[in-house]
């Protein structure tokens, strides 16, 4: 069982050049329980990343907490896997040993951690490039290891920072089924941020809008599509009902933004 | 020619060598035609036949070992220190804030005026030698692999963290690794300059290497030869690069993947 709660959690960036300290997010609240795939959205600049890095432990907040299970955290560790939106793949290793990099930190021994390796690379659909460097690699591909290398480390929870942000609309489709599809089978526990309204509602159990500067949670939205989900999905009224809705939230943000701009 | 345009590499070897020739055709000019006095620059046929006689008559072969020893000897000590300690000050910013600011005066400091100092302290054996390419070194290397380690991708390091890696781990398996080919690129731009405190250090107390032909010859007044060991210490600049070149490709394949 996982429980990801975060608590008052707020960020200011301190003052610099004689600029006045941005606050990037306001005390927010959230709990995500075990298997929940929770998807953050807002316009960029809301500091949607800010929380995520925060959870990820490589940021700090400035008041607030964040637990997971009970156990405060106060820097990154394996237990909180992420993927983030530029390729960040070590590209001195090959795919295998990229997805191996977490299991070869713990000490698992080298067969079984080709093992492991081999069963995610073959997951996200890889088998044939297992030694490939990631610079052979497109940037789909890319950012499959990468799920994969989060993957392997096997953590409670799995923080995805708008992973698909720099992919063409059609890679990104193939990515959200094949995200999608592993948290189906598998069960996992996902904070997925992006501001991509579409693949909010098609990932996600539980959409969180958030505002802009500073960044607080506007809105919860619930997504009571059924599983199995296919890109045939997309094109249902009710679908179409959550995306008018997402899209009346996020237009409001965005002009805020505009304006202050 | 367009900006940016590339040349394929039969191409590029053909102008490479058209320079070459086009030099050799000058310095023939100059020479045989007489534009020069032979006192000041002998002509390119004259040079072959001295190095000719250097290697075969005056043991030249002994002279280009040694310094090729020395370079190699000194420059190998100045590695050995300034690696780990560039590494340290790039991944720790507190041993950078310690070491920095002197490293970068005693850049500055110019390795051949140290050399009346060396010979007062170490003699004029081979120890003062190796020191000279030391000093010129040592403190170069440091600096450059402290800049490149600390200019790691900050999101590769992020990354390595979640993945559960220690301060440790980050270093060996993220620091080091993405820092090597750079490493490897300021060791073989540091040789180069390595070979002009080698030779600087054989023009003064020395017995034997390539700097000590090249002294023993102006005192001749023979330029043919000191043109030729010019030429030499150019020819193994050349094979050395290349080595390191070569050697570099074979060790990070990823880079050129």
């Amino acid at each position: 069982m996982t429980t990801l709660k975060i608590e008052q959690v707020s960020r200011t960036f301190p003052a610099r050049h004689g600029n006045a300290p941005t606050k990037a997010l306001e005390p927010t609240d959230l709990i995500i329980g075990n298997n929940d795939f929770v998807t953050i959205l807002g316009p960029s600049g809301c500091g949607k990343s800010t929380l995520l890095r925060i959870v990820a432990g490589l940021d700090r907040p400035t008041s607030g907490r964040v637990t997971l299970d009970a156990r405060e955290v106060t820097g990154p560790g394996a237990d909180r896997g992420m993927v983030f939106q530029s390729y960040t793949l070590f590209p001195w290793l090959t795919v295998r040993e990229n997805i191996a990099f977490g299991l070869r930190e713990r000490g698992v021994p080298q067969g079984e951690r080709h093992k492991i390796a081999d069963a995610f690379i073959r997951q996200v659909g890889l088998a044939g490039f297992e030694n490939h460097w990631p610079k052979q690699l497109s940037g789909g591909m890319q950012q499959r290891t990468a799920i994969a290398r989060a993957l392997a480390n096997d953590p409670k929870i799995l923080l995805l920072d708008e992973p698909f942000g720099a992919l063409d609309n059609q890679t990104r489709a193939l990515m959200q089924e094949m995200l999608l599809g592993i948290w189906e089978r598998d069960q996992k526990t996902v904070l997925f941020v992006t501001h991509d309204i579409e693949e909010a509602i098609f990932l996600g159990s539980r959409v969180i809008v958030m505002s802009a500067r500073p960044g607080r949670i506007k809105a919860e939205i619930a997504v009571d599509l059924p599983h199995p989900r296919s890109y045939k999905i997309k094109t249902t009224p009710e679908f179409v009902r959550l995306k008018e809705r997402l899209v009346e939230e996020i237009r409001t943000e965005a002009l805020k933004v505009a304006e202050h701009a | 020619m367009r900006p940016l345009d590339p040349v394929t590499s039969k191409r590029r070897a053909a102008y490479g060598l058209a320079f070459f020739v086009l030099f050799v055709a000058l310095w023939s000019w100059a020479t045989f035609g007489g534009h020069v006095s032979k006192t000041f620059l002998a002509n390119p046929l004259t040079m072959v036949q001295e190095g000719v006689d250097l290697l075969t008559q005056h043991g030249f072969l002994f002279d280009i070992g040694m310094t090729i020893w020395r370079v190699v000897g000194g420059f190998a000590l100045a590695a050995v220190i300034a690696v780990p300690l560039g590494v340290l000050m790039g991944a720790y910013k507190p041993v950078e804030a310690f070491l920095e600011p002197f490293v970068s005066f005693a850049r500055y400091l110019p390795a051949s005026a140290f050399i009346p100092l060396l010979i007062l302290w170490a003699g004029i054996g081979e120890l003062q030698k190796l020191l000279v390419i030391f000093i010129g070194s040592v403190f170069q290397v440091i600096l450059m692999v402290a800049v490149t380690v600390g200019a790691t991708r900050r999101d590769l390091v992020e990354a390595a963290y979640t993945l559960g890696a220690g301060d440790r781990g980050i270093i060996r398996r993220v620091l080091l690794p993405s820092s090597a080919p750079e490493i490897a690129e300021i060791l073989r731009l540091v040789l180069g300059w390595a070979w002009t405190y080698v030779i600087v250090a054989e023009l003064i107390g020395s017995s034997s290497g390539i700097g000590h032909m090249i002294t023993d010859s102006q005192a001749l007044l023979n330029t043919g030869q000191i043109i030729f060991g010019i030429i030499v210490i150019g020819l193994i600049g050349l094979i050395s690069d290349f080595l390191f070149k070569a050697f570099n490709a074979w060790l990070f394949p990823w880079k050129l993947a």
